[in-house]
């Protein structure tokens, strides 16, 4: 099986103004290639983090990380034309059209002008962002600035797509339409790598599932697998939700969720 | 065409789709020159003023509005914001050379300062003022002025690369008013007060001001000249090193 992400023992350290923080405390990573992975956890829990040492946005305190072949702490930039980013922020500049926007990203992934108005064309229409090809960015919806942000992180057709909560923030209409052009974009080949607080999207679309909590992989597995686990671990007579997964292996209980992490409800 | 040209396009018209950032750049230098001419005016004549050579004060005045337009550093303020958007982390993850991602800006800022320095001596000429040094001497002038908007962006980007905060960055546009006063600002440097004489010539905006002084007031002092594209040089490179260390080891 060829793996897509497969880190090994990722670590990283920070100097705080309190010391030294330990955000990922070796965390092993198997991504198979063409697959739909969730990566789940609390918030501070080294998820974000972990996806920024992946993208090398970050630098690696220690161990290592292939993705698609390519080690991104020492080939940063071969790994980055394999992958595709789009970060909890949607990264755009608001005062470039959609259309500038994704032609400037192409062509800095090395397309010439013309195959970089194709490609923007093309994903346009992917997204369903035709119409608004043309106006400025800072008009656009929340829905429609996280399309576009898909979007330009598929200009180069990458292997890899990491996406850190691809649908914070947005109405439930929007994150459907997220959804199902995540499913479209999986379906064409590209392994698709999601962070999400939302138990329900992973449930949709992960096939398999990692949750870290404080720095460390706690559980993995499929979401059938980690719910069957549960059930079998603590004697349950009903199937449980991934809600409940989640809080079993968090440690956290619904008291203090809806204190640390708002967007968990059971 | 090569990174450093399409992230400096992008950085232009990000500018001119933002007049309103614009038009400040143009109208607080235009209104230091018209105070500081019409205060100190009066006390220079020019016909019985040796340094101006025989122009009007506002000719030796120029350079210091001049100065000031291309010290807004602009660049750095549109950097922090994308930071700040995250847009800054998009162009990184994109395999794109960390040097151009701030050569880029930079780029825009001296092609913006040059446009900048037509319109100030465009609108500067029919008040008397002329450059004495002729066609090339007003080439040069747009040279020494659009670096000095490189410096002072590199040294304001560094701010933001190392602060990731507007605040911070903006700040930075303040550090430029010592500088602009501790130098030869309405008088030569001769002519000053023993400490600021001492506070002038270890200021290198000092040096920049006098090349451009003298290019507008004379025909070629190569020497005056020299020494303010020597202190641009110089300073370029240290803000573009410290630039791009920065983002080469940004996290």
């Amino acid at each position: 099986m060829t793996l897509a992400v497969e880190a090994s023992q990722l670590v990283k350290h920070y100097s705080g103004r309190g010391g030294v923080v330990e955000a990922v405390r070796g965390v092993d990573l198997r991504v198979s290639a063409g697959e739909v992975f969730g990566f789940l956890g609390p918030n501070g829990a080294g998820k974000s983090t972990t996806v920024r040492m992946l993208t090398t946005l970050m630098t690696i305190t220690s161990g290592s990380a292939p993705v698609a072949g390519v080690d991104v702490a020492t080939e940063p930039d071969a790994a980055r034309r394999k992958i595709g980013v789009a970060l909890q922020e949607a990264g755009l500049d608001p005062r470039q059209t959609g259309r500038e926007l994704l032609v400037l990203q192409a062509r800095l992934f090395g397309s010439s002008h013309a195959k970089a108005l194709e490609r923007a064309g093309e994903l346009l229409e992917l997204v369903d962002l035709v119409e608004a090809a043309d106006r400025r960015i800072k008009g656009y919806s929340g829905g429609m600035k996280r399309r576009l942000d898909l979007a330009s992180a598929l200009v180069h057709e990458p292997e890899v797509l990491f996406l850190d909560e691809p649908t914070t923030g947005l109405d439930p209409a929007s994150r459907l339409t997220v959804w199902d052009e995540l499913r479209r974009i999986n379906e064409r080949g590209t392994t698709i790598f999601l962070t999400t607080q939302y138990l329900e999207e992973a449930d949709q679309l992960c096939e398999r599932l990692a949750i870290i909590d404080d720095g460390r992989i706690v559980s993995e597995g499929t979401p059938t697998q980690l719910k069957s686990e549960l059930r079998q671990r603590r004697s349950l007579d009903h199937e449980p939700t991934l809600d409940e997964v989640f809080l079993d292996l968090t440690g956290r209980t619904r008291e203090r969720v809806a204190g640390d992490v708002q967007e968990v409800q059971a | 065409m090569s990174q450093t040209a399409l992230l400096g396009q992008r950085a232009i018209r990000e500018s001119l789709r933002t007049p309103e950032a614009l038009l400040p750049t143009l109208f607080i230098p235009l209104f230091f020159l018209v105070v500081n001419v019409g205060q100190a005016g009066k006390i220079f004549p020019s016909d019985s003023t040796p340094f101006l050579k025989g122009q009007g004060y506002a000719a030796f005045q120029l350079p210091s509005s001049l100065l000031l337009a291309a010290s807004f550093g602009s660049a750095a303020l549109y950097l922090v914001e994308d930071i700040e958007g995250g847009y800054f982390d998009k162009l990184r993850a994109a395999p794109v050379s960390r040097t151009a991602l701030v050569l880029g800006r930079l780029a825009a800022e001296a092609v913006k300062t040059l446009a900048i320095t037509v319109v100030m001596v465009a609108i500067a000429l029919p008040f008397g003022i002329t450059i004495a040094s002729g066609p090339l001497g007003f080439l040069l002038l747009l040279a020494l002025t659009a670096s000095w908007g490189v410096v002072y962006s590199g040294f304001m980007q560094v701010i933001a690369l190392k602060t990731r905060s507007a605040a911070a960055t903006n700040s930075g546009s303040l550090v430029f008013f010592p500088l602009l006063f501790l130098t030869p600002n309405f008088v030569p440097r001769d002519m000053l007060t023993r400490p600021m004489e001492i506070a002038a010539t270890f200021n290198p905006v000092t040096y920049i001001m006098e090349g451009m002084r003298s290019l507008i007031l004379e025909d070629f002092n190569w020497a005056a000249i020299g020494r303010g594209f020597a202190v641009v040089a110089v300073s370029g490179l240290v803000m573009v090193i410290l630039n791009v260390r920065l983002i080469r080891r940004y996290d």
